[in-house]
């Protein structure tokens, strides 16, 4: 048995998986990758990722977040991620993150 | 300094035994957290990775043995040294116990000292095998030539370059670094980090490698000094390679022409140069615009050419060194402010050692959380 790590909302055209962790670093991207990928073969193609509580992100939590986002492209989806704090945010505009994923500031009503 | 004390958590529902073991131990050094029940301790274990874990066997609800069952099912905790604590001296229980791979099971009525000593030895033991495997792998590695960082910098005349790299609490990382001298006329200069920490990241940074290497020497032969055609190419190999599929790494290209000083720069998903021009006396970061290699066909890569001039100064890093602590003991990625710390050390004849002294000191080594790579280039 794993901790909880993700909480999940479904919205009206996208699931939100909501990030219950504060640090997301290698101890967790296993986790949190394999249970994405359970959700994305469940049928869930369009997710966003909300960051809310997460204060930082190490490359291997990054590495797993685009590896999932390949598997949702595989699959005509998409994956996004919302709610980034100003580090976060601006690590990804930094190395470019900003062109691999859509980033929406707040969670939005539906993906566009 | 108590991220260097040993994390020890303590379950028992006595409460006196738990006040008892978490006043001796916090006295040797230990950092405790004491839990009075299975409970306890596993909210305690979402947010914790103990160095050992001391458990009284017997306890209401879920005794110590659920509380091992649970442990083992955990890949980030099956692996922590695992203590029975116990009055209870039944030995088929004692058995069952190290059945369940707990390295030792401690009588309660042990005096205290000697429970710290076993817990001590316990820890040593362990640490001492790592660093065996540890040396043992590096050994066969090394026997295999498989090295993710050149043993030295190549010498270029009319340059000073040189790299830093500290890896992750030692263990061989993701980063990778390497020089190719054409004709001592061109001199490739290669910085790239694989997602990911340890092993699985150090595996995948030789395959990286040899397509970076197998590419550039391709393009040389066709005349094609492009960084910005090689890094499409290599990107577009690393997008059919199955093994490297669900791989990910940012890389720095540069390509430097000795006589001219022209720089030809193209990044994957990497941290912006940083440049010291000598005659403006300041500094200015140099950003790609290319996305990380594996991502997508289309990687965006473009070339940036700088010239260097006499003095001026240039700095490859990975992400490892912008990374540092917050005041509440967590940790930030914050490009800025290394870029402002740069301000202090670059411009200067010694830049490089001062970089080293500072950024690559013993104790800042100590607060590293990934793998630090830096390439310093001087022209002369």
């Amino acid at each position: 048995m794993n901790r909880i790590m993700i909480e999940t909302v479904q919205h009206s055209n996208y699931l939100e998986v909501k990030l219950l962790i504060s640090e997301a670093n290698l101890d967790i991207a296993e986790q949190f990758k394999s249970e994405m990928l359970q959700l994305l073969n469940r049928g869930n193609n369009y997710i966003i990722v909300n960051f809310q509580n997460v204060i930082y992100v190490d490359s291997s939590f990054l590495g797993a977040l685009v590896s999932v986002l390949k598997h949702a492209m595989g699959k005509k989806g998409d994956l996004a991620v919302a709610e980034l704090n100003k580090d976060i945010g601006n690590l990804f505009n930094l190395i470019r993150m900003n062109k691999v994923f859509k980033v929406y500031n707040s969670i939005p009503d539906v993906f566009a | 300094m108590l991220e260097n004390r040993k994390k020890i958590l303590l379950v028992d529902d006595d409460r006196m035994v738990l006040q008892l073991f978490s006043h001796a131990l916090t006295n040797e050094g230990f950092q405790c957290f004491p839990a009075d029940s299975v409970k306890e301790a596993i909210l305690i274990l979402a947010n914790e990775i103990p160095d050992i874990i001391l458990s009284d066997y017997l306890m209401p609800d879920q005794d110590g043995f659920d509380f091992r069952k649970y442990v083992l099912l955990d890949k980030r905790l099956k692996n922590i040294p695992f203590v029975f604590l116990t009055s209870y001296t039944d030995r088929k229980l004692m058995q069952q116990g190290l059945d369940m791979q707990a390295v030792d099971y401690i009588d309660k009525i042990t005096p205290v000292p000697l429970v710290i000593s076993k817990l001590n030895n316990i820890l040593h033991t362990i640490s001492k095998e790592h660093e065996k495997s540890i040396y043992e792998i590096r050994a066969a590695a090394e026997a295999l030539n498989l090295r993710s960082v050149p043993a030295e910098p190549p010498r270029l005349d009319g340059y000073f370059l040189n790299f830093l790299y500290k890896s992750f609490e030692d263990y061989p990382g993701g980063d990778f670094i390497d020089f190719i001298t054409i004709d001592d006329k061109y001199t490739f200069i290669i910085l790239g980090d694989v997602m990911g920490k340890k092993w699985g990241a150090w595996f995948f940074s030789f395959n990286f490698l040899s397509y970076i290497r197998s590419a550039i020497r391709l393009c040389v032969f066709d005349e094609n000094f492009s960084t910005s055609s090689i890094l499409h190419k290599i990107n577009k190999v690393i997008l059919m390679d199955p093994v490297l599929s669900d791989v990910l790494s940012t890389l720095t290209l540069l390509m430097l022409e000795h006589e001219t000083g022209e720089l030809h720069y193209s990044g994957a998903g990497d941290l912006p140069l940083v440049l010291f021009s000598a005659n403006e006396n300041e500094l200015v970061a140099v950003q790609s615009a290319g996305l990380l290699l594996g991502v997508m066909q289309d990687g965006l890569y473009d070339e940036k050419t700088v010239t260097l001039n006499k003095g001026d100064q240039l700095l490859v890093v990975s992400d490892g060194m912008i990374e540092f602590s917050r005041k509440d003991g967590g940790k930030k990625s914050d490009y800025d402010l290394f870029f402002s710390q740069m301000k202090s050390y670059l411009g200067h004849e010694n830049s490089f050692n001062l970089i080293k002294d500072v950024t690559f000191s013993a104790e800042r080594s100590k607060e590293l959380i990934d793998d630090c790579s830096l390439i310093f280039l001087q022209k002369n």
